[in-house]
């Protein structure tokens, strides 16, 4: 121990490496003139002058390490020239004794690792012998540091001399190369650990973290264990592991610990550590307090976990059962561990988790077990909210999120009891944020749901989303990233896919329900979805009226809960609501029911009076009403002409002329292509008459505005019409009317400035002309 | 090699160098906590009273696991008169030599002076750096952890200068 001597500060660090670095320059330089004159004797004693310098106590490890490079590499010359002196006939067993006059030990132990090196080159005596010596020897520098350095430049010497096979008895098998680095590791370690109680505890943290670079050196004797060819499993069952676990548990110290385990997982093979889980993971039960098992075991599932997901299935012998060996381990662990923080325990179920699903997909009760396991953990430490910004809830959250990223269906989730049994664990954040994660998933995967039950559960884990609960925030939500999660909603009603109408029946429905319960700010989004599904499902009756023969009634079912559906949404979105009618009445006209096609019409026209105020909504709606209308062919008479009327009369109300004379010439359809029924067939009305009165009263109310360009286009537009029903045969349209209309245009026209806007009023006028007058030679033609 | 197994295979280590057999050293004491943890800190100076009765005392705070020592973690207040007593208690009862302390600084006893004299902050800590040396050579002194004034100067609360001078042995 080198108590009085204290390390120099960093300042002091460059000179004295620097006085040291120069003191090796000189003493190699004299050192290589003496071999180029052939002084073996003098060159080893500038050998070891040089060699002096690494007896220093004043170096930092880090220093220290440079000195050392810079040394081992001017050794490189001696073991040549000694090489080259051995090709010559020299005796290297008399060398070998020769350096051990050196004076000083940390000298005399380089050269004697240095000719020990050439000696075993030769083959002149039994290399597990000299081997054997040279790591005993090193026993003589018991201070860490230079201890350290010295095992290691022994290791970096003997690398390629090891015995590798398993039968040359004499001069070494693989048993004696294990032996060599065993005992060569235990020294190490001790060394190691040794620093820990160097120097004054204060320093503790400098010295943890001088301990920490130095730790390759520890382990490059793992990896030239793991480096000889005829370690097998069983041998490394035998004769590898078991030593090295001992010298971990028996060190105490938990940075050799910690760093060993990972060692011991990088270095050696997949397939050796299927082999030796169970000594292994005991081991990690018997480590120090402070070590992060944790992190030492999911290195170890993710490691194995990736080797059983890369390689095939049989990469995992039957015999091991690698989920069930770790179960138990983790379990194990954390018992005897009570300080164990919860964030750490829930990170060892991820990885089990993740390891389940990765070799075991098809076993669900394996990750179930481990959520179960988890979820009594959490209700022993009585966790409840736990916060999704806490280190646990990030925890849990990738303990939920594994499952949804790693089965190839995501609904795979729904299967797992214990899933949402660990969802309440958490705060209102926490579940919400997993909610979004699960749609999110679902959605991106477009996985189509099949029954009431699956919704159901579904819905369990996605609460947050769907309801006001008792603990969220009090303040109102973002208005952007609500509508966007409300969004979300309705995109997975879209998902519903049962196979029997029946089903699908009963998931609408009962989907219903629980959206209503989801308030007004909800519903506006989700009861949408729920209607369109439900004119969809009424589709699918349809295309199975063969077999169901009550098929008919459960439609007319259908359109009450939908009417029903749209009256809750009227106030609160009267433009979707309308547009919903009116889907409705088209699809009630699709399935011949005419009494609640007119339902739905005359409810769209009621909404449309009373709830659509602004001026520029109502042309949009009254349009869609008179399109939609005029498209459906179930209607009767009776019911036709008061809807026919209501049209009418509304269009000519609107606010603005221009709309009014656009409505009103629109209307004029609905007296010509318009379907009527007289019960069993839809024939057009092709009321010629009244079509004529329309267009009349379209242009008087063009003639009314102001506005002259506006008039000329509304002309314009109105002639099209006249042309559009001339050509279709209403013999209330004469050739003569339509010429003084054009007259009309074209005395309006006369008097416009010429701009852009009238320009394309003028074009629309010559290519209707152009229109009409082929259309004309078309039909005098035929 | 003291086995000598393979003495027969030629110019090996073994024929040309005997070695000495050691023992076999068990993991326990491979990795045990070395016995001669020893850490004294002085620290803390407080300057009291007014005038002719004014000094500075300083903490002095141990840490060991050597068995001599009662208490493994103690503090005491001590002040520059302290650490003569003790030195002249040891140079009567052991054999040992002991270390110098810090000068007395006669000089900047002396009045009309610019500065604080002895209660400078400079020297305060140029003193206590001093007296921290002096205490752990000391106290590492394998023949002074016996002396009972040792003992008391580190871990008794209050020195009794009329105590009776002896050796402190270990009971285990």
């Amino acid at each position: 121990m080198s108590k009085g001597q204290s390390l120099g500060v960093p300042d002091d660090q460059d000179k004295l490496l620097g006085e040291a670095l120069k003191q090796v320059d000189k003493s190699s330089f004299e050192m290589k003139t003496c071999l180029d004159n052939d002084k073996l004797m003098d060159a080893l004693k500038h050998a070891s002058s040089m060699l002096s310098e690494l007896r220093t106590s004043l170096l930092s490890p880090k220093s220290y390490y440079e000195l050392y490079m810079a040394i081992s590499d001017q050794l490189r010359h001696l073991e040549q020239f000694l090489f080259d002196e051995f090709e010559k006939g020299k005796k290297m067993s008399d060398l070998y004794e020769l350096v051990q006059y050196a004076g000083n030990i940390v000298p005399r132990l380089y050269l004697l690792v240095t000719v020990g090196t050439v000696y075993v080159k030769a083959k002149e005596g039994s290399r597990k012998d000299i081997l054997r010596d040279l790591v005993e020897m090193c026993r003589g520098v018991q201070h860490p540091l230079r201890g350290l350095f010295l095992r290691n430049y022994l290791l970096q010497c003997t690398r390629n001399l090891l015995p590798d096979s398993s039968n040359d008895e004499l001069d070494g098998t693989v048993h004696d190369s294990i032996q060599f680095i065993q005992h060569n590791f235990s020294e190490m370690n001790k060394l190691w650990v040794r620093m820990q109680h160097q120097g004054h505890t204060k320093e503790k943290d400098r010295r943890e973290k001088e301990r920490l670079e130095l730790r390759i050196l520890v382990g490059t004797n793992l990896v030239r264990l793991s480096q000889l060819e005829a370690v097998d499993k069983s041998l490394y069952l035998k004769s590898v592991l078991p030593n090295i676990l001992e010298q971990v548990v028996k060190c105490r110290d938990a940075i050799a610990q910690e760093y060993l385990m990972e060692c011991i997982i990088q270095v050696f093979p997949d397939e050796f550590h299927l082999e030796s889980l169970n000594p292994y993971l005991k081991t990690c039960a018997d480590l120090q307090e402070f070590v992060n098992v944790k992190g030492i075991i999911i290195t170890l599932i993710d490691r194995l976990a990736a080797f059983a997901h890369r390689s095939d299935i049989s990469a995992i012998p039957e015999d091991i059962k690698l989920f069930d060996i770790f179960q138990q381990e983790i379990a194990i662990v954390i018992q005897s561990r009570p300080n164990m923080e919860t964030e750490d325990i829930v990170a060892l179920y991820v990885s089990l988790v993740n390891l389940a699903i990765k070799c075991y997909a098809d076993q669900l009760n394996y990750v179930d077990d481990a959520l179960k396991s988890t979820q009594e953990i959490l209700t022993k430490k009585d966790m409840s909210k736990v916060g999704s910004n806490t280190s646990t809830g990030r925890e849990l959250q990738q303990l939920l999120k594994v499952p949804i990223d790693g089965y190839d269906a995501v609904l795979t989730v729904l299967k797992l009891e214990n899933y949402s049994s660990i969802l309440k664990h958490f705060d209102y954040d926490g579940r919400k944020s997993l909610a979004v994660y699960l749609l999110q998933a679902i959605l991106d995967k477009n996985e189509a749901i099949t029954s009431w039950t699956q919704v159901e559960t579904l819905f369990d884990l996605i609460s947050p989303l769907l309801y006001d609960e008792a603990d969220q925030p009090t303040d109102e939500p973002d208005p952007e990233d609500f509508s966007e999660e409300q969004g979300m909603v309705a995109r997975l009603i879209h998902l519903f896919k049962a196979q029997a109408p029946d089903q699908q029946y009963q998931i609408i429905n009962n989907s219903k329900k629980v959206f209503v319960k989801g308030g007004d700010s909800r519903v506006v989004h989700t009861l949408i979805p729920v209607v369109f599904s439900s004119y969809r499902l009424v589709v699918a009756y349809r295309s199975i009226q063969e077999t169901d023969s009550k098929w008919f009634q459960k439609c007319e079912r259908i359109f009450q809960l939908s009417l029903q559906t749209i009256s809750e949404l009227c106030k609160l979105a009267p433009e979707p609501s309308l547009r919903l009618y009116l889907q409705g009445a088209l699809t009630a006209d699709g399935v011949g029911n005419e009494t609640i096609a007119y339902e739905f019409l005359t409810q769209a026209i009621t909404l449309y009076e009373e709830d659509i105020s602004d001026s520029r909504e109502q042309v949009v709606c009254l349009t869609l009403i008179v399109g939609t209308f005029e498209s459906m062919a179930s209607l009767e008479e009776e019911n036709h002409e008061a809807v026919r009327t209501k049209c009418a009369v509304a269009s000519s109300r609107l606010l603005k002329k221009p709309d009014q004379c656009r409505c009103v010439a629109a209307c004029a359809h609905l007296f010509w292509s318009a379907k009527v029924s007289d019960g069993n067939e839809p024939t057009e009305c092709h009321d010629s008459k009244r079509v004529m009165e329309c267009l009349k009263k379209s242009g008087r109310i063009a003639n009314q505005c102001m506005d002259s360009v506006v008039q000329t286009q509304l002309l314009v537009e109105l002639l099209n019409v006249y042309i559009l029903f001339l050509e279709k045969g209403n013999n209330e349209i004469s050739q003569q009317f339509l010429n003084q209309l054009i007259e009309k245009i074209k005395g309006n026209i006369e008097g416009l400035d010429k701009n852009e806007e009238t320009e394309q009023v003028i074009q629309h006028f010559e290519n209707t002309l152009t229109h009409h007058r082929q259309s004309k030679q078309q039909s005098e033609a035929d | 090699m003291a086995d000598g197994k393979s003495g027969a295979t030629g110019s090996t280590p073994e024929t040309s160098i005997k070695r000495l057999d050691f023992k076999k050293q068990t993991l326990d004491d491979a990795y045990a906590v070395p016995a001669n943890l020893l850490e004294i800190e002085v620290s803390n100076p407080e300057t009291h009273g007014l005038a002719r009765t004014r000094y500075t005392d300083y903490e002095v705070k141990m840490k060991t696991n050597i068995p001599v020592f009662k208490i493994k973690e103690s503090s005491v207040r001590r002040r520059y008169r302290d650490f003569e007593w003790l030195k002249k208690e040891l140079e009567r009862d052991s054999k040992i030599v002991v270390p110098q302390l810090p000068g007395k600084a006669v000089k900047r006893q002396l009045p009309f002076r610019g500065d604080d004299g002895i209660f400078d902050d400079d020297f305060i800590e140029e003193r206590r750096k001093g007296l921290e040396e002096f205490l752990n050579k000391v106290a590492g002194h394998p023949l002074a952890q016996n002396e009972r004034c040792l003992h008391m100067f580190l871990q008794e609360p209050i020195i009794d200068k009329n105590y009776v001078p002896g050796k402190v042995r270990v009971n285990n």
